[in-house]
């Protein structure tokens, strides 16, 4: 049986990982510690700004420069990815490839998203609608007055306006406890009392017509505890996503997981991989610094999924040299120097669009588009070229690498 | 600036990580004390937030409520050794006023050699209510908490005056660790261990070994565990050269392995060599089966047995091989608990004062151990099993008992 | 002002920009033991251990008694160690060597090839909690105090002061205070306003030298090397960070001070040498200042009672033939009051009265306990309010309540205002989530509008970044790189409402 390392557990990783066990391969996957998919909103991005508005992001995906990585993944993965995902969860994600949800955001922005979470398509920004934002006292990541001042004196992106007004209530997510993270709400919004309480506290608040905009903690293993509340309010509800504690993104993590744990994969947590041996143009084996004697790791081809700069996968050090950290793999985009510059609000930093070059298979290249080792594949954030936070592009970009790393080495392995 | 607790070169590598924290909070959403109870602020605010504001002392009193799992070094993704943080500062904490208590939880050993002898007699003790609720009072062990059983015979005695094993040994020789529960109060586990090992061709060596010192290092007595911890090394050693060191016990494992040279710093030639040499059983034979080299003539168990891996297997960063292992018995159904922590952690959930907290972490656990199976669940460490058992109602067992079932040893 | 306001005058305080925003709070945090001045500069010493002294005494709350050691690392002269004693024993400034064990056993961190170490006693001291401790006596005293007001004219008549005018930067409304005497302490700036009162230009040669915060603090006493005094050769620990510094390069503009790469650099390798592992640790946050060096052949320098070490007085009346204003450059934080007395004294000298100087005797207000500051302080505080306040910035331990008082006493303030004061977004993640937070309790206090917490927002983090970028490396691009993903990635900040005008106080 083939055997494949995947190393790093975000959604590049996870879907890689969940793609090659279904067609029979053996996956280990190892991860340094909790993949970047519980820190981000929970939502899909396929492409936010390019740099204006992006309202059909597939069709942006099929106008990007020759440098962005969308030009070596294609349009078709990219598809192919967002099918694969709202089967894969179908009470997580829903959207469509042609069309991007227009979302508010915890300071009052409005923000491009492709695929979103059933509790979330409520708040796509509509003419005419009436949104009453709530915050509760003991959430201080989630300020719903800077919220509803934002979205009432913001024009919509087709056109339009909207009225919002905010209020508070004071509902503890604990007794006693004051300063609650989002996480040990979403717990509290899990239990039916929780929900009846709370709901007590705010229906008579609501006006009529009005869409309820709450922080996005309504239930964390309970995915219809906000249809519940909703019911409860006798009013259309919503969730905006917030800050690290992510709970869609820790949804979307465990569902994933629990995908791939049932697909068969080995995960293996909790483990830096360090170094790498290699025979020929093949890597051999990885080795994970578990203990003090370390553990190696055999396969016939090796994935690396293993994430940006936020992640330490791509390391600037005091001397201003830029290095992949595991395989030291040459880098694209160090020509655009200066890397970092003093505009905050300026253009992007080229820094961030430093990464592995890839081709069409998502084999690691060289400057010369030569693969630095046959048997290795890249996706996700370690990717040269793109922006993912500027452009909202970055979970299309893994999603649909990880479709083409996976099927390129599954065939190579057939 | 306590003397006692700070003077090793593990904390300056464990302060030296907090730089690493970009403070993203998974580690708190991952940690089982934190998500039971507001006293704890988690393992983000007491480890790399705080040892920004620590010079020496502890101010903080509150971290006492980590229970060093371990889960959130585990999670973090950019390489804080928060556990190790949080343990020693908690160290230092304590270094002044160690309560009585932690020094008799430490001895482990100790408690073993002074329980066996008149196990009857201690047994009746640790069941009798009125008694244990004197001993909550006077030394702080709630009396509900899952004490050890103690055994008429230890494993060295049983190993010694059995009958040798006659051979071949064609695999060769390889050691035996046993850890003080499998010494002196999970003997049998010990047992199944060995006849496994000799049934698959092995010669396992039992040298007089003592105590791994996790107890000690876990309740901050820093100094008394890195001498455990040598001692047990020189112990080990003297079985012979280049030998694979195999244990039953996944907490003592996982000390050798990393936690004494995490936590403690312990930086000695004796402990690389044992460390990197030691295997936890069912590692030890999920490698043998990715070689090709297992047996896998199982009986059919026509069973479902709910599985937890303990914190101290997860953070030696092997996966779970156990749960592999286990499937490969035909006709048995192993269902991953998924659970973060049983809340025993070693002797914190024994405490009077963590005890609720204890139970409350373990409460998802032991509500899927019911839910799955009325007769037996698996866990690779001791104190896990007892805590499981206690507050489950389910007999709780090693995985190596259903491994030497399958192969009719039993 | 704290000296002029004791002594009994009525005094007015006008500043262009936040108390303690020039020069005093970019400096290097260390309160001298006078250890570094006992070679090189032993009048300075003396003075520097006097003063020392007094204010430990006098602003407590402003100050951390870490105590420091000067090391000889590998390759420095290791007979300097002994002049140093020599040079300790002759100006009274308290000193004592150490074995080398000792010092590594209570400083893991330091450089173990160091060859001798000598114990002293520096502290640590809070730049802005200096200034306004003086600034809140002076007010309890009846001064005004006038931040972010810029002069624009000072009038005169024949031949004597008689006002000054300024422009309020927030109103724009234009404020003439009369009045017949101007202490112009404007630092680097000080030859500008001068020429404002129309005096013969006043050559201030601003010297800019970088720092740079590390993430936490390496050592917990000041580390100095034990040399002549040289560029990079301490590092104090300053509340949660490290600070290493400094270099010395003459500019032209204190309002344009760049921080350059090669002396970044050089700030690096500098902290090599005292710290092995320097360069992987965390760098957080730099910043320039400018020392305020007059170079001016017309300055009274036969006065030497009214000089303090390095400090520079320009009596205005023989140089300029105006009655009524002395200029004050040059000088060392630590003998800021002595530098005050000083001047106050000459001011009082020219108007022919005698007044006594009181400041030495009377703690600030918040330091009549007496009780210096410990690092561990705030941990305390929130372990003990935390089920009553929220805390709002993580990193630095900022309670709800702390930013909501400091609010109240400045609501017109920026976001840095309230950072000084409170230390907000000065942790690892540098605001990254603790500036929604306050955005969104500062609109909620209804001080402000949401456009104008929108720009609040947008100006604390672009201020942030000034001094981030130019030490951008490792763990600190992995914190952007997060932040980043929060601020553009979840919050789209950048695509708020547009501004009309950009918020820039």
């Amino acid at each position: 049986m083939s055997r494949v390392v995947v190393i790093g557990a975000g959604l590049a990783g996870l879907v890689a990982a969940n793609r090659l066990a279904e067609v029979g391969v053996q996956v280990v996957l190892l991860h340094k510690g909790l993949g970047g998919l519980q820190l981000g909103q929970g939502t899909i991005d396929v492409f936010g700004y390019a740099p204006e508005r992006v309202f059909n992001p597939i069709k942006a995906v099929g106008s990007v420069a020759t440098t962005h990585p969308y030009t070596a993944i294609g349009g078709k993965a990219v598809l192919t990815g967002l099918d694969y995902l709202k089967k894969l969860l179908p009470e997580l994600l829903l959207g469509d490839p042609e069309s991007n949800y227009q979302l508010p955001t915890a300071v009052g922005a409005i923000r491009p998203t492709c695929l979103a979470q059933p509790s979330m398509i409520a708040g796509h920004v509509t003419d005419g609608a009436k949104l009453v934002i709530v915050g509760i006292r003991g959430l201080k990541d989630f300020q719903p007055q800077l919220i509803a001042e934002n979205l009432a004196r913001t024009p919509l992106p087709d056109g339009g306006r909207l009225r919002a007004r905010h209020l508070w209530v004071d509902v503890p997510a604990r007794d006693g406890e004051i300063d609650s993270s989002g996480l040990t709400y979403a717990r509290a919004f899990d239990d039916e009392d929780f929900r009846v309480r709370f709901a007590k506290a705010v229906v008579d608040q609501l006006r009529e017509d009005e869409i309820v905009g709450l922080p996005a903690v309504l239930g964390l293993k309970d995915l219809h505890a906000w249809r519940d509340l909703a019911g409860k309010l006798a009013h259309r509800v919503f969730e905006i996503p917030l800050p690290p504690p992510s709970v869609p993104g820790l949804r979307l993590t465990e569902a994933l997981t629990a995908r791939a744990l049932a697909a068969g994969v080995r995960i293996v947590p909790g483990v830096r991989t360090v170094r790498y041996a290699s025979s020929g143009d093949r890597v051999t084996s990885v080795t994970t610094a578990a203990g003090l004697g370390g553990r190696g790791y055999a396969a016939d081809a090796f994935l690396l999924a293993t994430g940006g700069f936020e992640s330490g996968a791509l390391n600037l050090d005091s001397h201003q040299v830029v290095r992949e950290t595991l395989f030291d793999l040459p880098l694209a985009g160090l020509d655009q120097t200066p890397l970092i510059h003093g505009e905050y609000w300026g253009p992007e930093q080229p820094l961030f669009k430093v990464g592995v070059a890839v081709n069409p298979k998502m084999q690691a290249v060289d400057a010369a588009g030569i693969p630095v080792f046959a048997n290795l594949y890249a996706a996700g954030g370690i990717i040269a070229g793109a922006s993912g936070w500027t452009e909202k592009s970055g979970d299309g970009i893994a999603l649909a690498s990880a479709i083409v790393a996976a099927a390129a080495i599954s065939k190579e392995l057939a | 600036m306590n003397s006692e607790g700070l003077e090793f070169a593990g904390h300056a590598l464990s302060r030296a990580s907090l730089d690493s924290c970009v403070k993203c909070t998974i580690c708190e959403t991952q940690c089982p004390v934190a998500a039971v109870t507001p006293l704890f602020t988690g393992p983000k605010f007491v480890g790399p937030q705080a040892e920004r504001f620590r010079d020496g002392e502890s101010v903080d009193h509150s971290l006492d409520y980590c229970s060093s799992c371990g889960i959130c070094t585990l999670v973090c993704p950019q390489g804080v050794q928060i556990a190790e943080l949080n343990s020693q500062a908690r160290a230092v904490m304590k270094a002044d006023h160690m309560p009585l208590r932690d020094r008799l939880i430490g001895q482990t050993v100790l408690m073993g050699t002074l329980m066996t002898p008149v196990a009857p007699l201690a047994r009746a003790v640790l069941n009798n209510k009125p008694l244990r609720k004197v001993m909550e009072v006077v030394v702080g062990v709630h009396a509900d908490a899952p004490m050890p059983p103690p055994q008429s015979q230890t494993f060295e005695s049983w190993f010694a005056k059995r009958a040798t094993p006659a051979g071949p040994f064609p695999r060769g020789a390889v050691v035996f660790f046993h850890g003080c529960a499998g010494g002196y109060f999970e003997v049998e586990t010990s047992k199944k261990s060995v006849e496994v090992l000799e049934r698959l061709g092995f010669e396992v060596l039992v040298p007089k070994q003592g105590c791994c010192g996790l107890a000690q290092q876990s309740n901050g007595l820093f100094k008394q565990a890195s001498a455990s911890v040598l001692k047990l090394c020189d112990d080990l050693r003297s079985a012979g050269k280049d030998l694979t060191i195999i244990s039953s016990s996944g907490s003592c494992t996982g000390m050798l392995k990393h936690e004494a040279s995490e936590i403690m710093g312990v930086e000695d030639e004796r402990l690389r060599d044992v460390g990197t040499r030691t295997r936890d059983i069912m590692e030890f034979l999920l490698d043998l089966h990715e070689a090709g080299e297992l047996p896998t003539d199982f009986a059919p168990v026509e069973m479902t047995v709910p599985y937890h891996a303990p914190c101290q297997l997860k953070s030696q960063g092997i996966g779970k091989p156990a749960l592999e292992v286990l499937r490969l018995i035909p006709g048995l159904t192993v269902v991953d608990s998924n659970a973060t922590c049983c809340g025993i952690a070693g002797t914190y959930g024994l405490k009077k004062e963590k005890y609720e907290v204890a139970q409350a972490v373990g409460k998802p656990l032991f509500d899927m151990v019911k839910a799955t199976s009325s007769e037996l669940a698996l866990c690779d460490t001791e104190t896990c099993r007892w805590q499981i058992e206690q507050s489950s109602g389910v007999k709780t067992e090693h995985p190596i008992w259903m491994i030497h079932k399958a192969y009719g040893l039993s | 002002m704290r000296d002029v306001a004791m002594r009994g005058f009525s005094t007015v305080l006008v500043e262009r920009a936040d108390l303690g925003q020039g020069t005093t709070g970019r400096f290097h945090g260390l309160l001298h033991s006078g250890g570094r001045y006992v070679v090189s500069d032993p009048e300075s010493a003396r003075e520097c251990a006097s003063e020392n002294e007094i204010l430990t005494r006098i602003q407590a709350g402003a100050i951390e008694s870490t105590g420091g050691y000067f090391v000889t690392c590998p390759g420095d002269d290791p007979t300097f160690a002994d002049k140093f004693l020599a040079g300790a024993a002759n100006t009274g400034v308290w000193a004592r060597e150490v074995s080398v064990a000792e010092a590594l056993r209570n400083e893991p961190r330091l450089n173990p090839g160091i060859s001798r170490a000598i114990e002293v006693r520096d502290g640590t001291v809070d730049g802005w909690k200096l200034v306004w401790g003086a600034a809140n006596s002076a007010r309890h005293y009846g001064a005004q105090i006038l931040t972010y007001h810029r002069v624009t004219k000072i009038e005169t008549e024949a031949g004597r002061v008689t006002a000054v005018r300024c422009t309020s930067l927030r109103s724009g409304e234009e404020v003439l205070i009369e009045c017949d005497f101007v202490l112009n302490c404007a630092g680097p700036w000080a030859g500008q306003i001068a020429a404002m009162a129309g005096a013969h230009p006043v050559e201030v040669v601003p010297g800019r030298g970088i720092m740079i915060a590390m993430n936490h603090r390496l050592v917990n006493r000041v580390v100095n090397r034990c040399i002549y005094p040289a560029d990079g050769d301490i590092l104090v620990p300053a509340h949660t960070v490290s600070i290493i510094g400094t270099t010395d390069v003459k500019v032209d503009d204190p309002d344009n001070l760049a921080i350059e790469a090669h002396e970044v650099q050089q700030m690096l390798d500098a902290g090599e040498v005292l710290i092995p592992g320097f360069r992987n640790s965390r760098a957080l946050h730099a910043w320039a200042g400018a020392r305020p060096l007059i170079k001016d052949d017309r300055v009274a320098v036969s006065d030497t009672r009214h000089m303090s070490r390095g400090m520079a007085v320009i009596d205005h009346t023989t140089r300029d033939g105006l009655d009524g204003m002395l200029t004050i450059g040059g000088g060392k934080l630590t003998t800021y009051r002595l530098m005050a007395e000083h001047i106050v004294d000459a001011m009082c000298d020219k108007r022919g009265e005698h007044r006594d100087c009181r400041t030495d005797a009377e703690p600030v207000p918040g330091s009549e306990s007496g009780r210096t500051h410990l690092v561990s302080d705030r941990l305390h505080d929130r372990e003990h309010d935390r089920f009553d306040e929220q805390i709002i910035c993580e990193c630095e331990l900022m309670s709800r309540k702390m930013f909501t008082d400091a609010l109240a006493s400045q609501p017109a303030g920026s976001f840095d205002d309230l950072r000084r004061q409170l230390r907000l977004g000065m942790g690892p993640c540098q605001g990254g989530f603790c500036s929604v937070r306050a955005t969104g309790i500062a609109l909620d206090a209804g001080h402000l509008d949401s456009e104008r917490a929108n720009g609040l927002l947008r100006l604390f983090l672009k201020n942030r970044w000034i001094g981030l970028w130019p030490i951008l490396y490792g763990d600190q691009v992995r914190q952007t790189a997060l932040d980043n993903w929060i601020f553009q990635g979840t919050l789209d900040v950048e695509h708020l409402p547009q501004p009309t005008s950009e918020v820039v106080l």
